[in-house]
C-alpha cells in the first residue's frame, strides 16, 4: 500500500471515523463521491486505485503467491507438478526430474522458516511420489521439525550446502523458464529461486547420433526412461559429473586415465614358476585338448604386458618366496582345469553349479562368513564378538604350537576370542589348493586371517597357532569392513567414521587413508591389480581412489540405497554395486559410466557379490535367501566406446567422459540406447511386484536361509554360504 | 502432530524441578525429543544391516547409542525381539511395558541346569548343479509360491535356462493363471448341460446356433476341447452323447470369430474315434452308428479342408491312421467303413486312387464273408462311393461306344484287378467310365 492513503484520510476525517470509512465499502463509494464532488481529483484516482485491491471486507487482495506465507510452496510445487504432468510426453519424463529437489528444497525452507505444520502438511502431500526412488533420505528428512534440526543433520545440511544437480535438454529448460516467468504471480518465481538457489541445471543435448525427436527421448529417458526406478546417471547430491570424478563443471571433461591392466610378476618369481611348471608337464603329461602347463602360464603372462599395466613400484611387495611360487603354479593349474564359461548362448546361460552351506542353530548370531580360496576353510564373525573357524572338510584343525597334554580329540572348529563387539567381517588372506601335496612343497594353505568389529579394531589371526597376532588401532568408529589385496600382505578396511584406510600386515598404523565419503563406508574392495581400490558408502556413492596419491580418481552415482555390497571383475574392467534396495550397478572404469541396472532382489540388502573368472557372469546373494547369476554381457553389446581419449599430457590420458559436446553426446546416446533395450525388455512394472531384469540368467532359492557370502572358485564353481533361520 | 507425547516431556520436566512449561517450549521440546529419536535409529539401521539382518534388535540401538556418545540402556539385552505387554491408565491411554516375569530365586537355584544350546553347525548341499536347482529336501520344492518372481517375466528373458531348471513345470501348473470370468463360467455350464439334454431339442439347437455365432468365446474354446474329449472317452456306449460332440466339435469348427487353430491337434483325436472307433454305441443296434461315423468323416473333411494348409503333416498323419485301420483285416466292419470314409475326406479321389484301389482285391476277405448281412453292405456302399468319386473326374475325356466283347474282357479285368464282390458290384452300376476308371488306376 503506498503512503498516501492514511494521510489523505487523516486530512479529510476526524481520526475518530477513519477505520469505519475504511472498512466499509459503501461508504468508501461515498467518499469517493465526496472527493469528486469537491474536485479533489488525484486524491479520488489514488483512492481508487487502493481499493482495487481489497476486498468485500476490505482486506488487502493477495495476488502474489509469495505473499501466502507458508502455503506458497504449496501453490508453487502444484504448478510445476501439473504444468509438467500436462506437458508434452517427449519432456515429460526429464521435467519430472526437477520436480524432487523443487520437494526436498520447499520442504527444507519451510523448516528453515518455521512453518512447522505447513512442512509437515507439505511432506505428506507429496513423499509419495518420490519414495520409490529417495525412500531412505526421505525416512531421514521426514523427522526434522525444527529450523535447529536443519542446521544440524547431515543429510539436510547435504542438500542444503550443494546445489542438487539436473541435466535436462536446451527445449524443456527453456520451455519451463517461459512458463515459469509467464506465471510469476502464481508461484513462478517461487519456483524459479529455488531452481536458482539450490540447482544446478545443466542442458545438454542428449540427441545422440541419429538427431531425431524420437532418439532424444531415448536419450533424455535413456538414463532417466526407467526414472521412476532408477535415478539419472547425473542427477543428484553431489552431482558430479558423469564419468569424472571432479565435481565442478570446470574440469568436468578430463579424467585421469587409469592403469587398469594385470600387475605384472616379478621376472625372478615369473621364471621359477615356469621351471616348476616345466616339471609338472613332465611328470603329468596334459590330457586330450588340454594345454600344457607352461602354455598356459605364457598366455596368462602374455594377456599382461598391455600397455596399460601398473608398474610393479606402485604397489611394493615383499619379495617372494617359496610358498608364493607354490601358488602360483596351483593357480595356473586351477585356472587351466576351470569349468569355462563362454558367455550367454542360445538364449541360455551358463549352467552353472552352486555349493551352498547352510549354518544352523545360530540364531542370527552370524554376521559375517568367509571362505578361504582354498576351500577348505569357512570363518564366521558372530555379534557375540569370536570368531570361528570350520574345517569344510571336517579335518581336525592342528596348531604348531605345542599342544597340551590332555588327549581330548582336536575339533574341526575353533573359536578365535579377542574383539570386544560385534564382528563384521572376516577375511582369509590368499591362498591356493594344492591338489596332489607334494611333501616338498611350502604349505598353499591360508595362514592369516582378519577381523574388523564394533570395537574399532582390526585383528589378524594366524592360522598356523590360532592366536592374535595383531591388533590395528586407527578408525575412530565401527569398522564395517575389511579384505586382503590379491597378493596378500596389505588389507583395507572402511568405517563408520566415513574413512577407508590401508594397511600392510607389518605396520600397525595405516597407511593410507581414504577420506571423502559423506557418510559411513560400508563396503570396500581391491582392483585386481591392487593399484586401486573401491569403496562404498552409505551416502549412496561408490568411490574409486588410487592407492598411489590416496586420491578419488572415479566417482559413481547413481544409487538410491546405501552400498551393501562391490566387487571388481578379474579383467580389471568392470566395477558391480549392490545397495540395500535391490539394485546391482555395473560400472565401466575407463570411463566412468554406469554400463546397466540389473534388478531382480527384493529389498534387505545384497550382501555378497561375485565375478566368474572369465568376467562374464556375476552371482549375487542377498537378504531375499536367492543366489542370482547375471549375464554381464546382455544389454550392454550396443553400447561401445563410451569415453574418448582426447589427449595425451604429462602423466596420463585425457578422456573425454562428459555429456557435453559432440562426442560426449553421442557417448551419452550410445548408453541411452542401450538402456533403452533394456528398458524395452525389462518393461519394468510399477507396484510392489519385484521386477527381475531379462539379464538374469537364473534365481536359486533357498529355504529361509539369507545368502551371506557368494564367491566363484577359480574353477568357476560357486560356493555360497548363509543362516537358516528358521 | 508429533507423534512424542508432549506430556512425557513436561513429566521429566517435572521430575528434574522444573513446573511451568510454555506450551511453545513443550512442543518444540517434543518434536527435538523425536528428531534424536530418528537419528538413533538411522544409527542403529546401520548396525542392523551390517549385521545382514532385517530385524532391529535392542543390541543395535545400544551400539547406536554408544556411537552417538551416549550412555547405553542397560537391561535391556536380549538376542529374542522383547515382548510388551499392553496396560491401560485410562481410556485411550495405554502403557507399553517390557515383560519381565518374576522369578523366584530359590526355584531357580534347585531347577535343573537349563540344556546347552544346540551347537551352531554347517551343512552343505547343492543348489544347483549346471544352472539347474535340484529337488532335494535341502532346497525349497519348485510349487513354492515364490518360484514365480524369480524368474524375469520380460520377452527375450532367458527362459530357455529357468524352464530346465524346474521353475515352473515340474508340476504342470500353468505359470499364468486363467481366470474365466463369472458369465463365461455360467455360459458354459448352460451350454453343457443344453446339448446333453435328450429330451428338449429347441434347447439344443439354440446352444449350438450360438456357439456357431457367438464371437466372444475363445476363452472357453479350450474348455470345449476338454469337454469333447472327455465326453467322447466316457460316453462311447452313448451315441445320443457322441454324435452331439460331433455336432459340438462343429459348432466350434464353423464359429468364425474363433481361432482354432491351436487347438485342433486336440480336437482331432475325438473325432477319430467317433469315425474309427471299435465300438460305438448299444452292440444290439449294429447299424445304429452308421450316422456318427458319417457325421465324423465329414468334420474331418471339413478340418482337413481349413487346416491343412497350415499344417502340412495333419493330411499325411490322418491317411496313415486311416490306411492302417483299413488294411487291418481284424477289425470289425464299422472300423473299416470309418477308414474308407476318412480316407475319402481327407483326400477325395487322388487318395482313393493311390491308397483304396490297389489295396480293394485284399481287402475283399473282409467283406467275403456272409455273416454280417447289413453291416456288410455299408461297407460296400462306403467302398462304392468311394470308387464312385473316380467317375466324376475321369467322365471328360471318355470315349462312348464300346463293343460287347470288349464289354465282358473289361469285366474280367475289373474282378481280377478289385477282387469279385467289389468287381461285381462296380459292373453292375453299369457306368463304364467309372470301370475303366478303376481299370486305369489298378493296372498303373
Amino acid at each position: 500500500m503506498g503512503v498516501d492513503a492514511p494521510i489523505l484520510y487523516h486530512r479529510t476525517y476526524p481520526l475518530s471515523s477513519r477505520l469505519t470509512y475504511l472498512y466499509i465499502p459503501s461508504t468508501l463509494f461515498s467518499v469517493i463521491e465526496y472527493l469528486s464532488k469537491k474536485g479533489y481529483s488525484r486524491t479520488e484516482a489514488m483512492l481508487r486505485m487502493e481499493s482495487a485491491n481489497t476486498d468485500r471486507e476490505g482486506r488487502p487482495l493477495i495476488q502474489r503467491a509469495e505473499d501466502l506465507g507458508g502455503d506458497k510452496y504449496f501453490k508453487a510445487f502444484e504448478l510445476a507438478r501439473g504444468w509438467i504432468e500436462e506437458n508434452l510426453d517427449i519432456y515429460k519424463p526429464e521435467l519430472k526430474r526437477i520436480l524432487y529437489p523443487l520437494f526436498i528444497y520447499s520442504y527444507l525452507n519451510l523448516l528453515a522458516d518455521c512453518y512447522k505444520n505447513e512442512s509437515q502438511k507439505f511432506f505428506n502431500a507429496y513423499k509419495d511420489l518420490f519414495i520409490r526412488t529417495h525412500e531412505s533420505d526421505l525416512r531421514v528428512l521426514n523427522t526434522l521439525s525444527l529450523p535447529e534440526h536443519v542446521n544440524s543433520n547431515n543429510i539436510a545440511q547435504v542438500y542444503r550446502t550443494n546445489k542438487y544437480r539436473v541435466t535436462l535438454s536446451p527445449q524443456a529448460y527453456y520451455n519451463l523458464l517461459q512458463f515459469l516467468e509467464a506465471k510469476d504471480r502464481e508461484g513462478g518465481t517461487i519456483v524459479l529461486s529455488i531452481l536458482q538457489h539450490h540447482c544446478n541445471i545443466r542442458t545438454a543435448e542428449r540427441g545422440g547420433a541419429s538427431g531425431s525427436s524420437l532418439s532424444l527421448i531415448g536419450a533424455a529417458l535413456g538414463q532417466g526412461l526407467k526414472d521412476e526406478d532408477v535415478l539419472a546417471e547425473d542427477e543428484g547430491i553431489p552431482g558430479h559429473n558423469p564419468g569424472s570424478a571432479n565435481m565442478t563443471d570446470s574440469s568436468s571433461t578430463v579424467l585421469v586415465r587409469l592403469r587398469l591392466g594385470h600387475l605384472p610378476m616379478d621376472p625372478d618369481l615369473a621364471s621359477d614358476v615356469q621351471n616348476e611348471l616345466q616339471d609338472l608337464d613332465a611328470k603329468n603329461p596334459p590330457g586330450e585338448g588340454q594345454n600344457t602347463l607352461v602354455q598356459e602360464f605364457e598366455t596368462h603372462i602374455k594377456r599382461e604386458q598391455s600397455d596399460d599395466t601398473p608398474s610393479r613400484e606402485d604397489m611394493p611387495l615383499p619379495p617372494y618366496t617359496a610358498r608364493d611360487v607354490a601358488m602360483e603354479v596351483q593357480k595356473v593349474r586351477e585356472n587351466r582345469d576351470r569349468f569355462k564359461i563362454e558367455g550367454k548362448t542360445g538364449g541360455t546361460g551358463p549352467g552353472l553349479s552352486v555349493v551352498m552351506f547352510t549354518w544352523h542353530n545360530t540364531y542370527d548370531s552370524i554376521n559375517c562368513l568367509d571362505f578361504s580360496e582354498d576351500n577348505l576353510f569357512a570363518a564366521a564373525g558372530t555379534s557375540e564378538s569370536y570368531i570361528r573357524v570350520w574345517s569344510l572338510e571336517g579335518r581336525a584343525l592342528q596348531s604348531i604350537l605345542p599342544q597340551a597334554a590332555d588327549t581330548t580329540p582336536l575339533s574341526s572348529s575353533r573359536r578365535l576370542i579377542g574383539h570386544s563387539g560385534p564382528i563384521y567381517a572376516v577375511s582369509f588372506s590368499p591362498s591356493a589348493k594344492n591338489e596332489d601335496p607334494d611333501p616338498i612343497w611350502p604349505s598353499t594353505a591360508p595362514r592369516y586371517l582378519v577381523s574388523c568389529s564394533a570395537d574399532k579394531t582390526v585383528r589378524l589371526w594366524s592360522l598356523d597357532t590360532w592366536t592374535n597376532l595383531v591388533i590395528y588401532k586407527g578408525h575412530d568408529d565401527p569398522v564395517w569392513d575389511v579384505t586382503w589385496c590379491p597378493f596378500g600382505y596389505y588389507f583395507l578396511t572402511g568405517s563408520h567414521d566415513k574413512t577407508a584406510r590401508l594397511w600392510s600386515t607389518d605396520h600397525i598404523s595405516f597407511l593410507r587413508m581414504f577420506a571423502g565419503h559423506d557418510q559411513d563406508v560400508d563396503t570396500v574392495c581391491f582392483h585386481p591389480n591392487s593399484v586401486y581400490v573401491f569403496t562404498g558408502s552409505s551416502d549412496k556413492t561408490v568411490r574409486m581412489w588410487s592407492i598411489q596419491t590416496g586420491s578419488t580418481v572415479r566417482l559413481f552415482t547413481g544409487h538410491t540405497g546405501n552400498l551393501t555390497s562391490i566387487a571388481c571383475s578379474p579383467d580389471g574392467k568392470t566395477l558391480a554395486s549392490a545397495a540395500d534396495d535391490g539394485f546391482i550397478i555395473l560400472w565401466d572404469l575407463a570411463s566412468g559410466r554406469r554400463l546397466k541396472v540389473m534388478r531382480g532382489h527384493s529389498k534387505g540388502g545384497i550382501w555378497s557379490l561375485s565375478w566368474s573368472v572369465e568376467s562374464s557372469v556375476l552371482v549375487s546373494g542377498g537378504a531375499d535367501g536367492t543366489v542370482r547369476v547375471w549375464d554381464v554381457a546382455v544389454g550392454n553389446e550396443a553400447s561401445g566406446p563410451q569415453g574418448k581419449v582426447i589427449a595425451e599430457g604429462g602423466a596420463g590420458t585425457k578422456i573425454d567422459g562428459g555429456a557435453t559436446g559432440a562426442q560426449g553426446g553421442s557417448a551419452a546416446g550410445g548408453t541411452a540406447g542401450v538402456a533403452n533395450a533394456n528398458a524395452g525388455g525389462g518393461g519394468k512394472k510399477k507396484g510392489k511386484e519385484v521386477v527381475v531384469t531379462p539379464d538374469q540368467i537364473s534365481a536359486f532359492p533357498t529355504k529361509k536361509s539369507p545368502i551371506y557370502k557368494v564367491k566363484f572358485t577359480r574353477k568357476n564353481l560357486v560356493v555360497a554360504g548363509g543362516a537358516y533361520l528358521p | 502432530m508429533s507423534y512424542w507425547n508432549p506430556d512425557n516431556v513436561r513429566d521429566v520436566a517435572e521430575s528434574v524441578g522444573i513446573s511451568s512449561l510454555g506450551d511453545d517450549v513443550l512442543q518444540s521440546l517434543s518434536r527435538d525429543v523425536e528428531y534424536r529419536l530418528s537419528q538413533v535409529l538411522e544409527e542403529a539401521l546401520k548396525f542392523m544391516r551390517h549385521s545382514k539382518r532385517t530385524v532391529l534388535s535392542t543390541q543395535d540401538i545400544s551400539q547406536a547409542l554408544r556411537v552417538l556418545d551416549v550412555e547405553p540402556l542397560y537391561g535391556y539385552e536380549s538376542t529374542r525381539p522383547l515382548r510388551f505387554g499392553e496396560a491401560s491408565l485410562g481410556p485411550g491411554q495405554p502403557l507399553f511395558y517390557v515383560e519381565d516375569e518374576e522369578v523366584d530365586f530359590e526355584k531357580l537355584i534347585n531347577a535343573p541346569l537349563p540344556k546347552v544350546p544346540k551347537e551352531i553347525s554347517f551343512t552343505a548341499h547343492w543348489l544347483a548343479v549346471e544352472g539347474v536347482q535340484p529337488s532335494i529336501p535341502q532346497n525349497p520344492s519348485s510349487t513354492d509360491s515364490r518360484s514365480s518372481d524369480l524368474v524375469s517375466k520380460a520377452a527375450g528373458a532367458t527362459t530357455g535356462l529357468a524352464s530346465i531348471s524346474g521353475n515352473d513345470n515340474a508340476t504342470i501348473k500353468p505359470l499364468v493363471k486363467h481366470i474365466l470370468s463369472k458369465e463365461l463360467q455360467i455360459y458354459f455350464e448352460r451350454i453343457s448341460l443344453a446339448i446333453l439334454d435328450e429330451s428338449n431339442e429347441d434347447y439344443r439347437i439354440a446352444a449350438f446356433s450360438s456357439l456357431r455365432s457367438d464371437p466372444g468365446l475363445h476363452q472357453l474354446v479350450p474348455y470345449f476341447v476338454q469337454f469333447i474329449s472327455e465326453k467322447v472317452t466316457h460316453g462311447m456306449k452313448n451315441l445320443f452323447v457322441l454324435t452331439q460332440m460331433m455336432h459340438l466339435a462343429s459348432a466350434i469348427l464353423d464359429n468364425e470369430s474363433l481361432f482354432i487353430e491351436p487347438y485342433i491337434a486336440s480336437i482331432i483325436p475325438p473325432i477319430l474315434t467317433c469315425l474309427v472307433g471299435r465300438r460305438l454305441g448299444d452292440p444290439s443296434q449294429p447299424l445304429s452308428h452308421y450316422p456318427l461315423r458319417d457325421l465324423a468323416a465329414s468334420l474331418i473333411l471339413l478340418l482337413t479342408k481349413k487346416y491343412a494348409q497350415s499344417s502340412h503333416t495333419l493330411k499325411p498323419r490322418l491317411a496313415r491312421t486311416f490306411l492302417k485301420h483299413f488294411l487291418d483285416p481284424y477289425k470289425p466292419l464299422g472300423v473299416h467303413y470309418g477308414a474308407i470314409c476318412g480316407l475319402q475326406a481327407i483326400g477325395g479321389p487322388e487318395v482313393i486312387r493311390v491308397l483304396v484301389i490297389p489295396n480293394l482285391k485284399a481287402w475283399e476277405a473282409v467283406v467275403r464273408d456272409e455273416s454280417a448281412g447289413g453291416e456288410k453292405e455299408m461297407v460296400i456302399k462306403a467302398v462304392l462311393r468311394a470308387v464312385g468319386s473316380l467317375e466324376d473326374e475321369s467322365r471328360r475325356g471318355m470315349v462312348n461306344g464300346f463293343s460287347e466283347a470288349g464289354a465282358e474282357e473289361m469285366r474280367e479285368k475289373l474282378m481280377e484287378s478289385v477282387g469279385e464282390v467289389i468287381g461285381g458290384r462296380i459292373w453292375e452300376l453299369e457306368n463304364m467310365g467309372l470301370v475303366k476308371a478303376v481299370l486305369e488306376c489298378a493296372g498303373s
